[in-house]
Order: C-alpha cells, then sequence, then structure tokens
C-alpha cells in the first residue's frame, strides 16, 4: 500500500515542477515564443481529450477538430457584436471571453456526449468514418447558418468587446500613449501573448490533473477495460454504453475548451479556421505523444504547433512543404512506433540497466 | 519507476531548453527606424497557399520573389535589397493569423505584402491596422480591401474588383445584347455574391434581364443540376461566376445538355491553362462563344512573343526560378505587384518608414507596369483605393484569348 502511494506522491511533485517551469518560460522565451508555446498548451489540451477516446477507451475519431469548432463558435459568437441571431436573441458580446471557456466545453461536451450514442452501433473502420463524415460535414453546417454563425466569412474577435487584451489610450494631456494592462490575481501582464501563455498554460495545467484523475481510478481502469476486451468488461459489469458515451463526452469537452481558446488566440474564426486537416493533426499528435499516455502529449502538440513551420523553412518548391511533412511523420511511424512515450520508456529501461549493471 | 520519472523530467527539460535558446535569434528592432529596415535591406513578408486545396496560388508568390531578385540583382531600392519572405497558411485563415504575426513580432517585417485570401487577409486586417504595419495589395478581388480606406488605412488591394468584373459584364450586355435573358451560376459566398450584385446593378436600367440565378458551395461535388436549371430557364447568357473546378463542369455540363448560350467566364478562371482544360472535357463549342475580362499579358499569348514585359518576366522566370513554368499566368501576376511594391519602395524615398510608404501607395500613379496589358493604369487616390480597375474584354478564339474594343472601367462613383 505504501509503495503506488509514494509514486503517487513523486508524479504530484513532478507536476508542480513542471507548473513551475511553465510559469517561468515567458520569462527566458522571447514574447512572439510565449505566443507559439500558447498554442502548443491548446493543442495539448485538445490531445489530452483525444487520448481519453482513443488511447485508453480504444474508440477512433477522425472529428475532433468538429469538437474544437463548437467550442472555438460559441466563445466567438458569446464575445463578438455583429448581430448574430438565434431565434428572437441577438448576440451583442455581454460576455468575457475567459468566461465562455467552461461553456464552450459544456456545450462541445454534451453534443460529443449525444454523438457517443450512435457511435456505439460502430467500431473500428466505421467509427473512424462516421467520426471523418462530422469533420466533413461541419463547415458547410457552419456556413448553412449563416445568420448565427456568420457564414463563410467568419467573425472577426479582434474588436470584440468581450476580449480580455492590454487596452491602449491616448493620455488627453500629453498624447502619449498609456497602455492598461491586464490584470489577473494581482498581477500586471503588459502584453496579448503573455496573457495568452497563461491563460492557455493555466488551463492545460487543471487539464492535466483532471486527466490524470479520470484515467488513474475505477473509472480509468474501466475505460482500459473497454479498450482492451469489451466483452470481458461487459461480463464483469462494466456498462460499455455509459463508458464509451461517457468517453465521447469528456473528450468533446476537452476539444470544446481547446477550440475556444483557439478562437480567443487567433481572434478569428470562419469555417476553413477548423479544416479537416486539423482533425487529422489531431490524431497524428496523439499518435505522436503515444496513445494511453499523458504527458508525452506535450510532444504530439510541439510536433503539430511547429512541424508545419520547420518543414516550410526546409524548402519552398511546389509540394515540398507537403512532402517534407510525410516524410518526417513516416519517419517519427518507423522510428517511435510507440510514439513519444515508447522513446521514454525504452531510454528508461537501457538507463536502469545500465545502472544496475554498475 | 522514480528513475524513469526522472529521467522523462530531464528529457522534458532538455526539450524546452533546446526551443527556447532557439527561439532567442528573434531579431530587435534596430534604432529609431521601423521594423525592417536596416542599412542594407527591407524586408517584407506575407501568406501564402504552399500546400493545402489552393496550392496552384503559391505560384503568384514565386513569381513575386524571382522579381524581387531580379531587382536586388541590379542594385535593389535606394542601395537596399529587398527580400521577401512568405510563409505557408496551408489556405487557413486561423494559420494565416498565425504566420502574420510571427512575420510582423518575430522576423520584424517592414510590411505585409501580397497575402493570398479574403478571408485570409480579413483576419489580420484590424491587427495590423492596429500595429500600424502596412498590408500592402491584397491579393483578393474582395470590394472591402479597396473601398473601406477610412477604417483601415493601413489596407490595400490590388487587382480589379470582383463587383466591378461584375459591373463590366453588365454594362457589355446592356449595350451590346438588347433583351438578353441572363442565367447565372456563383459560389454561394462573398466573391461570388460581389460579382452578381455588380451584374445586377449594371443592367438595372436596361433591357436586360437576370433571369435565374443557382448557387453552389465549395464543397459541392459538382453543379449539373444547377446548370440544367438554368438552361430550363431560357436565358441566352450563362454567367459563370465560379472558381476553376467548377466553372471546368459548368461547361462540360451544358455542352451535354446542348446548350449553347453566350458564355460570361469570371477572370477567377481564365487562366488559358484553365481553358486547355476545358477544351480537352469537350467542351471547345461553347469556349468559342466566351466572353471575359483581362488585365494581365498572357504569357502564352503569341501577340506578346517579342513585347518587353513578357520577355523580362521570361528571363526573370529562367534566371531566378528556373524550374517554374513560364505558362502558369499567376507567376506574372505576382511579377506585377512586385513591381509596384519596388515603385511604392522607390517613392518613399531613401529613408522609408511605413506611413510613407503607405502615402506613396495610395498615390500610386503607373501608367506603364510592363505586365499589364497596355493603357491600363495603376492608380490609387483620395477615395481611391483600387489600384488596377481598367480591363480590357476578350474572346476566346482558336486556342487562345483575343482581346476586342477599348479599356473598360468601373462606374463613376
Amino acid at each position: 500500500m505504501t509503495r503506488p502511494g509514494r509514486s503517487e506522491l513523486v508524479k504530484v511533485g513532478l507536476f508542480a515542477a513542471a507548473a513551475l517551469a511553465v510559469l517561468f518560460v515567458p520569462r527566458i522565451v522571447s514574447d512572439f515564443r510565449a505566443q507559439q508555446f500558447a498554442y502548443v498548451g491548446i493543442y495539448l489540451i485538445a490531445l489530452l481529450g483525444l487520448n481519453i477516446l482513443t488511447g485508453y477507451t480504444g474508440q477512433i475519431s477522425l472529428g475532433h477538430g468538429a469538437y474544437m469548432a463548437i467550442g472555438g463558435y460559441t466563445t466567438a459568437i458569446l464575445i463578438s457584436d455583429q448581430g448574430l441571431r438565434l431565434g428572437g436573441h441577438t448576440f451583442s458580446g455581454d460576455m468575457r471571453d475567459v468566461w465562455t471557456i467552461p461553456l464552450a466545453g459544456v456545450v462541445a461536451g454534451a453534443i460529443g456526449f449525444l454523438f457517443g450514442f450512435p457511435a456505439l452501433r460502430l467500431s473500428g473502420l466505421y467509427l473512424a468514418l462516421a467520426t471523418f463524415a462530422v469533420a466533413v460535414a461541419t463547415p458547410a453546417v457552419i456556413r448553412k447558418f449563416e445568420g448565427f454563425t456568420g457564414g463563410g466569412p467568419g467573425i472577426n474577435l479582434f474588436d470584440a468587446p468581450g476580449r480580455t487584451r492590454p487596452t491602449e489610450t491616448t493620455d488627453p494631456v500629453t498624447f502619449e500613449t498609456v497602455t492598461e494592462p491586464i490584470r489577473v490575481l494581482g498581477f500586471e501582464i503588459h502584453s496579448f501573448n503573455e496573457w495568452l501563455y497563461y491563460l492557455c498554460w493555466g488551463i492545460a495545467l487543471v487539464m492535466f490533473a483532471l486527466a490524470w484523475l479520470i484515467v488513474r481510478g475505477r473509472f480509468g481502469r474501466a475505460l482500459r477495460a473497454v479498450r482492451d476486451s469489451p466483452l470481458a468488461a461487459a461480463s464483469s459489469g462494466v456498462s460499455l454504453a455509459k463508458y464509451k458515451t461517457l468517453a465521447f463526452g469528456i473528450s468533446a469537452f476537452y476539444a470544446g475548451i481547446a477550440g475556444s481558446l483557439l478562437a480567443i488566440a487567433t481572434t478569428f474564426v470562419n469555417p476553413e479556421t477548423f479544416p479537416i486537416a486539423l482533425s487529422i493533426f489531431l490524431l497524428v499528435g496523439v499518435v505522436v505523444g503515444g496513445l494511453g499516455s499523458l504527458w508525452p502529449l506535450v510532444f504530439g502538440a510541439i510536433f503539430i504547433q511547429f512541424l508545419p513551420l520547420w518543414a516550410q523553412s526546409i524548402s519552398k518548391s511546389p509540394g515540398a512543404p507537403s512532402v517534407v511533412y510525410g516524410v518526417i511523420l513516416i519517419a517519427v511511424m518507423l522510428l517511435l512506433p510507440t510514439g513519444a512515450a515508447g522513446l521514454v520508456r525504452r531510454v528508461g529501461w537501457a538507463a536502469s540497466r545500465l545502472v544496475s549493471r554498475t | 519507476m522514480s528513475t524513469r520519472t526522472v529521467l522523462a523530467a530531464l528529457a522534458a527539460a532538455t526539450t524546452a531548453l533546446a526551443v527556447g535558446i532557439g527561439s532567442a535569434v528573434a531579431r530587435t528592432d534596430a534604432g529609431a527606424a521601423d521594423p525592417g529596415v536596416t542599412p542594407t535591406e527591407i524586408l517584407v513578408g506575407g501568406t501564402a497557399p504552399l500546400t493545402g486545396p489552393a496550392s496552384a496560388y503559391a505560384s503568384i508568390a514565386r513569381g513575386a520573389e524571382a522579381y524581387l531578385k531580379h531587382v536586388n540583382a541590379r542594385g535593389g531600392v535606394h542601395g537596399r535589397t529587398v527580400s521577401y519572405r512568405y510563409l505557408d497558411d496551408g489556405y487557413d485563415p486561423g494559420r494565416a493569423v498565425q504566420v502574420t504575426r510571427q512575420l510582423v513580432e518575430q522576423d520584424g517585417v517592414f510590411a505585409v505584402f501580397n497575402s493570398l485570401g479574403t478571408e485570409h487577409n480579413v483576419a489580420v486586417r484590424s491587427y495590423l491596422n492596429a500595429r500600424k504595419v502596412p498590408q500592402l495589395f491584397v491579393a483578393s478581388g474582395a470590394t472591402t480591401f479597396g473601398r473601406d480606406a477610412t477604417a483601415y488605412p493601413w489596407t490595400l488591394g490590388f487587382q480589379p474588383s470582383y463587383a466591378t468584373e461584375g459591373t463590366i459584364y453588365g454594362t457589355y450586355l446592356a449595350r451590346t445584347r438588347r433583351g438578353a435573358r441572363v442565367g447565372v451560376l456563383f459560389q454561394n459566398d462573398e466573391y461570388g455574391k460581389d460579382l452578381l450584385a455588380g451584374l445586377r446593378r449594371a443592367v438595372a436600367r436596361s433591357s436586360v434581364r437576370v433571369v435565374a440565378t443557382q448557387s453552389y458551395e465549395v464543397a459541392d461535388a459538382d453543379v449539373q443540376s444547377q446548370v440544367a436549371k438554368l438552361k430550363a430557364s431560357g436565358a441566352d447568357v450563362f454567367a459563370v461566376f465560379a472558381t476553376p473546378k467548377f466553372a471546368t463542369q459548368a461547361y462540360v455540363s451544358a455542352t451535354k445538355l446542348g446548350w449553347r448560350p453566350l458564355v460570361l467566364l469570371n477572370a477567377v478562371s481564365n487562366a488559358s491553362t484553365v481553358m486547355r482544360t476545358i477544351a480537352a472535357g469537350g467542351a471547345s463549342g461553347l469556349l468559342g462563344r466566351t466572353i471575359s475580362i483581362a488585365y494581365l499579358k498572357d504569357p502564352t499569348d503569341p501577340t506578346w512573343r517579342d513585347d518587353a514585359g513578357v520577355r523580362t518576366y521570361r528571363d526573370v522566370l529562367r534566371r531566378h526560378a528556373p524550374r517554374a513554368r513560364p505558362d502558369d499566368v499567376f507567376h506574372l501576376y505576382g511579377m506585377a505587384v512586385a513591381h509596384e511594391l519596388v515603385r511604392v519602395l522607390r517613392a518613399a524615398g531613401p529613408q522609408p518608414t511605413r506611413a510613407k510608404v503607405m502615402r506613396a501607395a495610395r498615390t500610386l500613379n503607373d501608367p506603364a507596369n510592363p505586365f499589364l496589358l497596355p493603357g491600363i493604369v495603376v492608380r490609387t487616390g483620395r477615395g481611391d483605393g483600387f489600384p488596377v480597375e481598367n480591363v480590357v474584354l476578350q474572346r476566346w478564339q482558336g486556342g487562345r484569348w483575343h482581346t476586342f474594343g477599348g479599356l473598360w472601367g468601373p462606374p463613376p462613383r
């Protein structure tokens, strides 16, 4: 009884250390890099959710970009003042962006949970196709409800009333520009990028701890049982329907949060900001990080954010960036079939064998 | 267990450090001058779809890059070389925002230039205007980039707006085709609606009537049923306001249905390369009844074989982009835009600032852009945010475009 307790204590300690490290990153990197890392945090949240579904419960989803779109649009519609209407209500941006984040998660989560029911009847390739269909249909659905979603031109959030950012005013006497910082918990943040970084990583850390609690105990064991052997799980009294739909709901909740943050970070949403490619990148990120793992997903998130940039810095000739991206992806899968998590495990074993030999 | 986790933490820390060190190379501003200008270099940047569904347009950025290299090889602008850093957005407006911020905040570009796509430019417009970064020669025909200069003084378009193009087709019909009945196929977004609105406005007080309109979505598989409905409406003019894929389908469907209207084909789909694809699809009969607008010299047109501009074009591509296909007119568009950029930078003087460049861009008057058709003037001014507004009409005959008549322009504002 004491050993697992100690290892969990170690984990909590490491988490606290990582959280501290995350806090100090903006001090050592440039303002712009902080923004890029904020995106890494956003992708990490989405990957954590997708991994609960795909890695732990064994249900594939090629449509998580759709749940991110739902989250992103929830936030965009609530904080912008562009005369968007639903029924008789006109949205005028009364809500602050941060308060829309949990709401975006709940809306996406509810829809994901509902999608879990028809998905119960599907597995493997059929489930992949059904979820992919959701991703394909989403842009068309967004375009269809133009009055509510802004249609193809999308919603510009840069000047949205609900958006948090340092405000610049001109002093009426000296005509100097005065920057009013963002105040959070007694801290003053002067740069939008830094604010974005702390917002995304603050939420990412919470979501990480939440994911750890979810997959750790009885609930997580049930999810893994559903993945490894649905028959055995059912015969031991695990309700397949309950756990599968809940896994869909939870992972869509994560995707909704990530989508909301993506809208806040990008200050613009339109159907193309949640393309089909996004859904595929998310699955790639989970596999690169390691199916059924948590913190190695950071590598998956870094992969999603930085690989397209690296790929085009190698060559810009026609078709080259896509080829470079593909080649790197294939190489990663050949060399690290179990993702970053597998690599770390292997390095760990090698090192411990080396230590025990001496 | 603990060895493993410690090692893992170590690996994570090393990675974080490595990435962090890489970021320390961020450029800093030099003195009082605007970012992106050094004694030897002016750095401009933009986004382009190097990957994704619209990667055919990447040739625009490559053409512009080749032309700027050509200018640099001849001494640059006031002794400075002009570097053009274009980054891929995969035709995703969200990524366009991210990489534009990278260009401005990390790479420290002097101006954003020639970024492609309507939503992609709308998405960064407020940001660039708030930071007072010039957003020059947006590669989109959306009317908003020329019209909304008061709200977005740092943004300027280039090509004729879609509304102007629609107006010109309408005016042409009103003048030459009394009583024409027009059926319109348009893409259901700003671009298609702008064209349709222009056409409607121009025919409003004439005997020409728009008898049927049919729209399609970008995600649609084909436009066969729309074309059939337009034919059934009894229209004798078919306006195709569609991107190359759908325009090709429209021609093939109309031919199959035995419909022989006069076709107005929007400039988005009138590249000679697209026309030859349509001909290969068996619709050459209808191609012979097609009218479209033009403002660029077509590099495949033998008329321009010995033209100085097109010779420069071929020469520049051969030297600075040897693997590019000279038949691809998008390269030439890129050079036409780059030519204006160089003009604007020259006009801003030896100590360019962003404000000076914007002033020069808003008072352009270039009667001799070597890549535009003769007589077409690149002009902006107070209340005129549309650099290229005049076009000529052309007919497709014998496998190539033939221009006819004089210059056409937008209606007086």
